[in-house]
């Protein structure tokens, strides 16, 4: 559980939006609750590079969290370490306000946490469907002596799960290829495809590694969209990372600042926008 | 417009998700088995039981086996030779120890115990990829080829050092040993084969499926999305070896009927089956049969043409078979990876569109 001191630093500097949302979903004196996943103190390296060192924040249910930072700050790094697959060497990583343990990635991923990689990830020889199927497997469980004979259970689950997996093609407009092996799909489609795949999850919190990198400016807007859509209608909380400050100041409730791997600002957009050393360490070096 | 998939519309997913959801697939899997169940029995004789239906209905068992480790999980293996090798053992101390055990569960059982030791050799897999996982199953084939020598409680102390099956019976129909008819051993295989081709087309289109292919086309993405490795592996490993278990029982004690594991498990046989994936198609049910139906019936077709129809002295003919099999691989490997298979499936696509392609 987050320390009340770090939580009322937190709630103090909520949007508005996030306090009309607060408002509506639950009581305001509820929200030490309201922290999804708070990473505490956490410092990793790889031999001689520091990629994070000292690094505390926090993401709350609901909000769409926005990570930045130049090239080599240690966006991805961190992503990494929230999902188990770097192990920081100091630090503490706290989910639904208990503290994690060393856990591999996939049972971190059956706990409720899903992402997308900067660079594209996805299974090239499976098809889109397959791909999604896949990304469900946290949420199917079946004996594989029913697979085998496909048969009762086994049966049951895939057409089950199929039908929410329609849902997620249906809600990325991706219905025309579904049955397309992805290694054949230009470059946006398989990004909102990758998105699909770590949809099909449920996650409580869904990590997004620059989602919007190496767009176009109308598959940009597409993908804002599907992220604010994901987040409003299905209640996802999101972490994400995007180089766009236009987009993270439009679609982000809280942004998170590294450089050199330390934590330089964390604030509501506004304040970001105007922090001193934010604009010196980021803004004023690199538009894009 | 022969062949059509683009005009079938599911209006279900149970529909869709049907094992082969195309009705021109269906109908052609039909006629398949029909023939090979209710017409091949009465026209086979020895020679086309010895020399193309059986080695044919073996080495599909072997090369589904290979293709799901390899095809579908992305898992280099050499050691096939050394599973048949083990599934024809157990089959042999199964037979000999337990003289009543029907000999459907024997070979069954014997694919049982492959799988425990393919879950061995795999354990390595876990921290070791390519071409070093290759090289690891290489040694599992030339230790086991070794044990099955070394030790002669595997071989009953037989002064050969062979194994030799004993006659065994289903419905009072000799299904091992010499006196066994070909239609009875040909219908036995064929029957394990069928069943375990639908067994692998099942597993592969559910969620174990996908893990091993998951893991083969990106194994981190793979285990941070929530598939798990070990499970993947071990499970690809286990599948695996229960095929080739069985067609190493198989070749055995209802195909060879004798056997000695240095000439019958060499390395050589790892490789054949590896030229069929590679040559049917990685990845694919079907392509595990096309490649070995390919790799058996071609030196048989081209011998009888150029051995018994223009004469031309047998080793002359047994060169040009090596040369042309190496050169088809290198051609697949370079320009088709997906193999025999794939150009079916271009065929199909094209036929869905002829007479007019646009
Ligand atoms: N597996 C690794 N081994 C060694 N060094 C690493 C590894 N992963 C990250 N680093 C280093 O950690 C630092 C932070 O990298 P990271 O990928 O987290 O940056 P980033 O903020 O995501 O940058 P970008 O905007 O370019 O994606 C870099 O110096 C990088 O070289
Ligand atoms: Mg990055």
């Amino acid at each position: 559980m987050a320390t009340s001191e770090l939580y009322l630093c937190a709630y103090s500097t909520l949007s508005q939006k996030q306090h009309d949302r607060d408002n509506q979903v639950m009581m305001p004196d509820s929200v030490v609750d309201d922290v999804l996943l708070s990473v505490k103190n956490i410092s990793l390296s790889f031999g001689g590079v520091k990629a994070l060192e000292n690094i505390s924040f926090d993401i709350r249910k609901g909000e769409i969290r926005a990570i930045i930072g130049p090239n080599g700050a240690g966006k991805s790094s961190m992503l990494n370490v929230i999902n188990g697959f770097y192990h920081p060497q100091d630090g503490e990583v706290w989910f639904k306000g208990i503290r994690r343990n060393n856990l591999k990635p996939h049972q971190i991923a059956r706990q409720g946490i899903s992402r997308t990689f900067q660079n594209i990830a996805l299974f090239k020889g499976m098809t889109t469907l397959d791909n999604l199927m896949t990304g469900r497997i946290t949420r199917m469980n079946t004996n594989m002596f029913w697979q085998a004979i496909w048969y009762g259970r086994a049966e049951r689950q895939e057409i089950e799960h199929r039908e929410r997996i329609e849902q997620i093609i249906d809600f990325l407009k991706i219905q025309s290829i579904r049955k397309t092996p992805v290694g054949r799909l230009p470059y946006g489609l398989q990004k909102r495809v990758e998105l699909g795949r770590a949809l099909a999850a449920d996650a409580d919190l869904l990590l997004l590694d620059e989602p919007m990198a190496g767009m176009n400016i109308e598959e940009k807007e597409d993908m804002c969209r599907y992220v604010l859509d994901v987040n409003e209608q299905f209640g996802t909380t999101i972490a994400l990372i995007e180089h766009d400050m236009g987009v993270v100041m439009d679609i982000a409730d809280r942004v998170v600042v590294l450089d050199y791997g330390r934590k330089i600002g964390d604030g509501v957009p506004d304040e970001i926008r105007n922090n001193q050393t934010v604009i010196d360490a980021y803004l004023g070096v690199s538009h894009d | 417009m022969f062949y059509r998939e683009a005009g079938e519309f599911k209006t279900s997913y149970p529909a869709d998700q049907q094992i082969f959801p195309i009705a021109l697939d269906r109908l052609g899997v039909k006629i398949v088995l029909v023939f090979a169940f209710l017409v091949v029995p009465f026209i086979i004789d020895d020679y086309w039981e010895k020399s193309v239906l059986m080695p044919f209905l073996v080495w599909s068992m072997a090369a589904l086996g290979l293709n799901i480790l390899i095809g579908y999980c992305g898992q280099l293996s050499l050691g096939t030779g050394g599973f048949m090798a083990v599934g024809a053992y157990a089959a042999y101390k199964l037979m000999t120890a337990f003289p009543d055990l029907n000999i459907f569960f024997v070979i069954i059982l014997a694919g049982g115990v492959t799988a425990l030791v393919g879950i061995l050799f795999g354990l390595p897999s876990l921290r070791i990829k390519g071409f070093y996982l290759a090289v690891a199953t290489l040694a599992a084939q030339f230790f086991l080829v070794w044990m099955f020598n070394k030790f002669p409680w595997f071989y009953n102390h037989s002064a050969s050092g062979q194994i030799t099956a004993p006659e065994r019976f289903i419905f009072g129909v000799a299904i091992t040993g010499p006196e066994a008819p070909p239609w009875a051993t040909y219908l036995f295989c064929l029957t394990i084969v069928v069943l375990f081709a639908f067994v692998a087309k099942n597993l592969t289109r559910s969620v174990i499926g996908r893990s091993w292919m998951a893991i083969r086309d990106m194994d981190i993405a793979a285990e941070i999305i929530g598939v798990p490795p070990l499970k993947a592996k071990l499970t690809a490993f286990a599948v695996s070896s229960f095929y080739i278990g069985v067609a190493g029982a198989m070749f055995f004690a209802v195909y060879l009927g004798a056997a000695e594991p240095t000439e019958a498990f060499g390395i050589e046989k790892s490789f054949l089956v590896l030229f069929m994936i590679i040559i049917g198609g990685l990845g694919s049910i079907v392509g595990s049969f096309i490649g070995a139906a390919f790799i058996i019936s071609l030196p048989v077709l081209l011998k009888n043409i150029m051995v018994g129809g223009l004469g031309w002295p047998t080793d002359i003919v047994q060169h040009l078979i090596f040369m042309l099999i190496g050169g088809l691989i290198v051609f697949f490997l370079i320009v088709e990876p997906h193999g025999l298979a794939q150009l079916w499936r271009i065929t199909k696509e094209k036929l869905r569109l002829w007479p007019f392609p646009h």
